[in-house]
């Protein structure tokens, strides 16, 4: 099995450190609305656990598709785990509307987390002027 | 009556979500592809910079991928929650 790439696993930290602070607000504006009940909680739960593995399997594809010698062998690649990963995340989603344990709007939008986390990654993720961290 | 236009309800709602997923997830796979590609090339040039350019690059696929992310909730609203309001919305104007 390839070793996970040191730069997987600290964006994916970066990331799931965002995800889990931003639903724990959206747990807050839940409680705040007076609509809170254990299935928000675990809803965001289950929402944030698909938008971390979301997007440390998005890392993995990307290293993968990197360490490709020929560019179109790395489109193919990148592609494959595209399409892999949105089936995942269709099934993801579908089992966190239907299953009444999950609310079904906390566990959907922890999936927009990591977008508003890597939006802010200029700023608190150290990154150097060339745009690596 | 009321049967036929839930069922164009629901026929227009599987649809749209259809189209929805389809046309939504076309963007990033595209995107994506190009970038990694590109990206390969670069490594190729500059081994050196394979961290920060693989370090760019999931947050670029990330931020591409997100528009994917919205068609899909889009799409699950309109196959869960926009036919159940709007028979509900019909059922009350009859």
């Amino acid at each position: 099995m390839k070793k996970i790439d040191q730069t997987v696993v600290k964006e994916t930290i970066y990331v799931a450190v965002w995800v889990l602070i931003l639903s724990a607000l959206m747990v807050a504006v839940f409680l705040l609305l007076g609509k809170w009940d254990l299935s928000v909680l675990w809803g965001s739960l289950y929402g944030s656990f698909a938008a971390i593995l979301n997007f440390f399997l998005l890392g993995i594809g990307v290293q993968i598709a990197v360490a490709k010698e020929d560019p179109a062998e790395a489109k193919k690649v990148i592609r494959t785990s595209h399409s892999l990963r949105f089936l995942l995340l269709m099934i993801l989603v579908v089992v966190g509307v239907v299953v009444p344990w999950f609310h079904s709007v906390a566990s959907v939008v922890p999936l927009l987390f990591p977008r508003i986390g890597l939006f802010f990654r200029p700023r608190f993720g150290g990154m150097d002027e060339e745009g690596g961290a | 009556m009321l049967e036929l236009a839930v069922g164009i309800i629901l026929g227009c709602c599987a649809l749209g979500a259809g189209i929805c997923m389809g046309i939504g997830a076309i963007g990033p796979g595209i995107g994506e592809g190009h970038a990694v590609a590109n990206a390969c090339e670069a490594i190729g040039r500059q081994p050196e910079s394979k961290s920060a350019v693989t370090s760019t690059m999931i947050m670029g696929c990330a931020v591409a991928e997100t528009t994917g992310i919205y068609s899909l909730v889009i799409a699950i609203l309109l196959i869960f929650v926009a036919p159940i309001t709007m028979v509900n919305m019909l059922k009350s104007l009859l």
